[in-house]
């Protein structure tokens, strides 16, 4: 606590080491609940860029992801506030219950890909359902892999979405 | 298992967690898990907007408990 202030290499570090303390906590808080609520469920822990990811894998944790990941979520807001518990850092942890998490992303991957293909069909702006800011950010990240086609989000939440536009033709 | 589920969830984020205790209650209104934790922690486990007791109660219904309600009791309110 006394030397905080060394050099950006330390701070690096510590930022690395943080990240693995959080996954840890986590671990031990998601692990603890899994024993008393007699749920099956091994933890995996890992670090992605600059936020600790933590997966609880196994076969039967539907009613932990609930509709729509909703269960997922508060489980990932209550872990968060844990991890926040003791280290008094605000933390940006990712929580994924049976691979929800990635399966989403491969939906929502291909959802900007179909997007894409029919806007580059047709010529016109496609606009898609409204999704979270997270949600939106896959399929965006999806269009700018894309030639020929572009991304924009339209709305206000909870309606917001993505809308899909043919390059220069705006 | 609510009550030691709910309660272990409750004690990772308070400053206080020895002073957490959750009773499951059974009246004419169904069953409630009541909620009881240091008036310093009031705030931390409603959240802001009630958002923290929000997810409370998601995950105790995902865990076996809908139709269950879950109360945090203020008990500074008890005279």
């Amino acid at each position: 606590m006394t030397d905080s202030d060394t050099d950006t290499a330390t701070g690096t570090a510590s930022t690395a080491d943080l990240l693995v303390r959080e996954g840890d906590i986590a671990g031990d808080y998601l692990e603890r609940l899994l024993d008393i609520a007699d749920v099956d469920g091994d933890i995996d822990m890992d670090v992605e860029g600059d936020r600790a990811i933590v997966a609880i894998v196994g076969e039967g944790l539907d009613a932990l992801v609930g509709p729509n990941g909703a269960t997922l979520d508060a489980l990932q807001e209550l872990t968060r506030l844990a991890v926040v518990q003791q280290t008094g850092v605000r933390s940006r942890l990712m929580l994924d219950i049976g691979g929800w998490r990635a399966k989403r992303k491969a939906d929502l991957t291909e959802v900007g890909n179909r997007a894409a293909a029919r806007c580059l069909e047709s010529g016109e702006a496609i606009s898609l359902a409204p999704m979270t800011p997270f949600e939106r950010k896959i399929v965006h990240d999806a269009i700018a892999a894309i030639d020929g086609v572009e991304s924009e989000s339209e709305g206000v939440e909870p309606e917001r979405r993505v809308v899909v536009l043919p390059v220069g033709n705006d | 298992m609510l009550e030691n589920a709910l309660e272990h969830l409750v004690r990772g984020i308070v400053d206080n967690p020895d002073d957490v205790t959750v009773d499951l209650v059974t009246n004419r209104r169904g069953r409630t898990l009541e909620v009881r934790v240091n008036p310093d922690d009031l705030g931390k486990v409603i959240g802001r907007n009630g958002r923290t007791a929000k997810a409370l109660r998601t995950v105790v219904a995902a865990l076996g408990g809908r139709g269950v309600r879950v109360d945090v009791v203020d008990t500074d309110e008890v005279r």
